[in-house]
């Protein structure tokens, strides 16, 4: 057993020495390459994760807020056309209230005008009429070359005037 | 041209044999060592060059390792001997394909005989190596699963009463469980020795019948060989381990 060992090269010595070896490997390798590579690529899956979920979100929250904007464009579009329409109705009715007004204005206009032209009309007749009375009296005092008497010169006008 | 089975001491410092297998292994360690020296002064979480590779690797490392466990935290147990087992036994089996392996030395008389004692000889053509890399992969599957379920039920695998049942059906299994820990020693470090050196002696007798270009096939041969061995060692450890901190089902 012992020649067969020796035949093979097995010598406790270099024996324990490789496993030291060894084990200071493994121990370097497991303070200083392992943790900190694992550590490091936890910490890239979770930072991937997170990014790829920010963006998610992200995209989501545009097309929701693409979706609102275009909400509030027809909102804002029928309530235009709303108002637009209102104010065409309030002015249609304005527009009319104010013909109405004013027909009614000028009617009156006209009425009080036709009544002043009346009432000049009947004046004017009037002094027209004492005008004539007096100038018909000239008139004939000339024509007839002398004054007559205070009555009969009534009775001739009265006459003259209701012929 | 010598082959020998045994590691050649080059010197020897007191009574303890200098060879050349570790003197490769220490420099391949130190290599190791620094190049994680350098990796971790410039991690970043942005990988680049050297880290994108260093990080692929123990990624697809972890990955196997949770394919076996199934279990992230036990997983991150496993996984620096797991790793550090495949990263160093891979190195030392890919030292055989480096120029001037077995052919730079020096000349010493052995029994009489004036033979070439090579400086570089791959770690993994050691037996003293691949012995060492078993009895720590065994150790530690007996440390974790005693860790993991506790000294009486993993001592309760091994030493069965005979007198509940299975009887001594199970007292007998429990012996063989025994023995196959001390089969696992052998069989981790045999077969890779095995491997490894037949390469290496491969390679040589190719190199000293046709020097030029015929070795080259051998060569990316050996590759292959390397990693499927450091592959296989990983592999069978984290079995071990995984088995070794499961409880046994009866």
């Amino acid at each position: 057993m012992s020649e067969l060992i020796t035949k093979l090269g097995i010598d406790y010595k270099l024996l324990i020495a490789q496993i030291v070896n060894f084990l200071v490997l493994l121990f370097i390798l497991y303070k200083f390459a392992y943790g900190p590579i694992l550590a490091m690529l936890e910490k890239r899956q979770k930072k991937i994760e997170q990014g790829l979920k920010d963006a998610e979100a992200a995209g989501k929250k545009l097309a929701e807020s693409e979706e609102r904007q275009k909400e509030i464009l027809r909102k804002a579009r029928t309530e235009a056309k709303e108002i637009v329409e209102k104010a065409h109705m309030q002015a249609e009715k304005s527009k009319s209230k104010i013909a109405g007004v004013a027909k009614v204005q000028a009617e009156k206009i006209i009425t009080d005008a036709k009544a002043e032209i009346e009432r000049e009309k009947t004046k004017t007749i009037s002094e027209i009429k004492s005008e004539i009375g007096s100038l018909v009296v000239a008139a004939t005092e000339k024509v007839i070359g002398g004054k007559m008497d205070e009555e009969k010169d009534k009775e001739l006008i009265e006459k003259s005037l209701k012929s | 041209m010598n082959i020998s089975i045994a590691a050649e001491p080059i010197f020897h410092i007191g009574s303890f044999p200098v060879t050349n297998t570790i003197l490769v292994t220490l420099v391949l360690s130190s290599i190791i060592i620094i190049a994680s020296a350098i990796l971790k002064s410039r991690i970043s979480l942005v990988p680049r060059g050297f880290q994108n590779v260093v990080e692929s690797v123990l990624e697809a490392l972890l990955n196997l390792v949770d394919s076996v466990t199934q279990d992230r935290r036990q997983s991150k147990k496993f996984f620096p001997l797991v790793a550090t087992i495949f990263i160093f036994v891979i190195f030392s089996n890919w030292v055989e394909v480096v120029p001037g392996l077995g052919t730079i030395g020096i000349r010493e008389e052995l029994h009489g005989k004036s033979v070439l004692v090579p400086f570089l000889r791959s770690g993994s053509a050691d037996l003293n190596m691949t012995l060492a890399l078993a009895i720590v992969s065994v150790m530690a599957a007996q440390i974790l699963g005693i860790a993991a379920i506790g000294f009486g039920k993993y001592a309760g695998k091994f030493f069965v009463s005979p007198f509940r049942p299975p009887y001594f059906v199970g007292t007998f299994v429990g012996v063989l469980e025994i023995i196959s820990e001390v089969a696992k020693l052998i069989s981790f470090s045999f077969r890779l020795f095995g491997n490894i050196f037949a390469g290496e002696v491969l390679l040589m007798v190719m190199l000293f019948l046709v020097p030029y270009f015929v070795p080259l096939p051998f060569l990316f041969l050996e590759l292959f060989v390397g990693f499927v061995q450091a592959l296989v060692f990983s592999m069978l450890t984290l079995v071990f381990l995984k088995m070794a901190t499961t409880e046994a089902a009866h």
